[in-house]
């Protein structure tokens, strides 16, 4: 398989504390991929060290096929930062000069290029303006216009529309998905799972510095079952019985949302509630939406940690 | 690594830098300017031309020493931010991932801010050198050897200030930094007055003093250059006073500096390398 973005064990400690350990990654080419976790899971401290801001401790990684550190390679990759800083005293086409340089970019290709992204990214009529005037939101659309300079074949995005509105957001999920269908690959770093569920092809999830799950939506939807049933007169060994049956249970009033790891556990759900003297209204199987996945597999690391 | 000296004087230009550094600059040698020309004035008419002779090499030093002075807090405040502040703002996290080495972002911002500072003593130099010698018309010898060190002494600060900025955080970069002037400042008035009572343990100490930061033993051997103790027979008298220059610092304490600024250079290229983001 033809990967972007592959990972063997690649660890990042700051002294005694792991900023991530052990990551395995493998990403191929032409995809959406997400990378999800809680804050202070890891995240960004992956990207760091795949983008040269950090050096692993241990571990190997290689992107577009060329291992961690590899000059050349970076002329086709483009990264936008979380917290997002430019040089504010110049004007945006001055920026987009500047980051071309670096990119190693010819005068006839600036020229043809930087107007190009200047139009992708919308901020057209606002070119000769200074960075420092634009909105956050104006000031986001030029970073990702930065990094969209070399038509990069990887690319990666730190949470690419915190600063934007929902416009913004739609213009930028075109923008990424257009890429896509150019075969380019998008690293996207992401709390806004419904975004991440519209555009991504397959999502990671750390916790704790740690890959915990990685695939496809498909996939990781199969691989969880949700069950919500309605009921009355839940008692202490209704509860009981149903934690022994669900790898994890959340209740609210009288609904109770279970997670079981195959399907013959359903119907033992139903009689631990008969049999435990409760009354069941409702029982309905549902499709894992990837905001329920983040909160089933943080809530999964509370636990762990709390037994620890 | 053009792009990176190329916006580093950008930079300098952008946030109006050069603009207010030589609205000083020009401020300071107004002043300056009008204080040689009365004082000059007033000389030529006096009876006793041994008085001329003695003050105006110290009209010269004064300019240099606090031509100096200017030139290395610009050294200062020019550099003293230089990586750290990038690192603080994140700015240095979208440049870093460009296809661009470490030790060329470093080195583009050495040469792009030294480049700046050494123009700007060389012009700050030329200034006090003509308004002296079409003044007063004191012959003066070794101009174009005075020059070269007046424009490394900010090239001196700016190495090792470099450095800091690549470990410290801005603040205490910067009072580090201002320390270490000061002890050069220091190391070469206690120099001076040693030679003057003859006290090994002074002369000893500003030695010293100027091997932690060689500032200072630039500006006495830029004094001696320009006033030949060969020309003139009264250089001890001129060489007198916190200005002055009683024992020319020898060649090699120039090739030190030199060295000085190619070792911290080269540290800063390093530990900034070697540093996580």
């Amino acid at each position: 398989m033809d990967l972007a973005i592959e990972t063997i064990n690649l660890t990042k400690h700051y002294g005694n504390k792991v900023g991530c350990a052990d990551i395995c990654l493998r990403v191929p080419r032409g995809q959406i991929f997400g990378f999800l976790g809680s804050n202070g899971a890891g995240k960004s401290t992956l990207v760091k060290t795949l983008m040269g801001l950090l050096f692993p401790t241990s571990g190997e990684a290689w992107l577009l096929g060329k291992p961690l550190g590899d000059i050349g390679v970076r002329r086709k990759i483009g990264f936008l930062p979380e917290n997002f800083r430019y040089h504010d005293w110049l004007t945006c086409r001055q920026l987009l000069d500047f980051h071309a340089s670096l990119y190693g970019m010819s005068n006839d290709e600036k020229k043809r290029r930087i107007p190009q992204v200047i139009k992708q990214v919308g901020l057209s009529g606002h070119e000769r303006q200074k960075i420092r005037t634009y909105s956050k939101g104006m000031q986001q659309r030029a970073g990702l216009a930065c990094a969209l300079l070399p038509d990069p074949d990887l690319l990666f995005l730190d949470e690419p529309t915190s600063a934007l509105d929902p416009l913004g957001r739609r213009d930028v999920r075109e923008i990424l998905v257009e890429l896509r269908a150019g075969g380019k690959t998008i690293f996207l770093n992401s709390h806004l799972l419904s975004e991440v569920e519209m555009i991504c092809d397959t999502v990671a999830f750390i916790r704790q510095g740690t890959v915990i799950r990685q695939g496809t939506l498909d996939e990781l939807r199969s691989a969880e079952i949700n069950v919500e049933m309605r009921l009355e007169g839940l008692t202490e060994q209704i509860r009981g019985a149903l934690a022994g049956l669900t790898l994890s249970l959340y209740i609210e009033g009288d609904t109770v949302l279970a997670n079981v790891s195959k399907d013959e556990d359903i119907p033992l759900l139903a009689e631990a509630v008969i049999l435990g003297g409760g009354r069941l209204y409702e029982l309905n199987r549902k499709r894992s939406s990837l905001e329920e996945m983040f909160i089933s597999m943080a809530q999964e690391g509370t636990n762990n940690a709390g037994h620890h | 690594m053009p792009a990176i000296i190329k916006i580093t004087f950008r930079e300098a230009l952008g946030r109006k830098v050069v603009l207010i550094s030589l609205i000083l600059a020009a401020a300071f040698l107004g002043l300056y300017g009008t204080g040689v020309h009365f004082v000059a004035g007033d000389l030529a008419r006096h009876p006793n031309p041994m008085l001329a002779q003695m003050i105006y090499p110290q009209l010269l030093s004064f300019g240099l020493y606090f031509g100096g002075f200017i030139v290395s807090f610009l050294a200062i405040f020019s550099a003293v931010g230089a990586i750290s502040s990038e690192i603080e703002s994140g700015i240095i996290q979208t440049i870093i991932p460009k296809p661009v080495r470490r030790d060329e972002i470093v080195l583009g911002k050495f040469l792009g801010t030294g480049l700046f500072l050494a123009l700007y003593a060389a012009l700050f130099f030329t200034v006090i050198y003509l308004l002296i010698h079409l003044k007063t018309g004191m012959e003066l010898t070794g101009q174009w050897k005075a020059l070269a060190l007046f424009a490394l002494q900010p090239v001196v600060l700016l190495a090792v200030t470099l450095c800091g900025s690549t470990v410290l955080p801005t603040i205490a970069n910067g009072v580090v930094m201002f320390m270490l002037y000061a002890v050069s400042i220091i190391g070469g008035m206690v120099e001076q007055i040693g030679w003057l009572i003859n006290n090994a343990t002074l002369q000893q100490t500003g030695i010293l003093a100027s091997l932690i930061m060689p500032v200072d033993a630039l500006y006495r051997k830029i004094v001696h250059l320009l006033m030949n103790p060969a020309a003139n027979p009264l250089q001890a008298l001129q060489q007198m006073g916190p200005f002055g220059s009683m024992s020319e610092p020898s060649v090699w304490m120039v090739v030190y500096a030199v060295l000085y600024v190619i070792f911290f250079a080269g540290m800063a290229v390093y530990l900034f390398g070697k540093r996580d983001i």
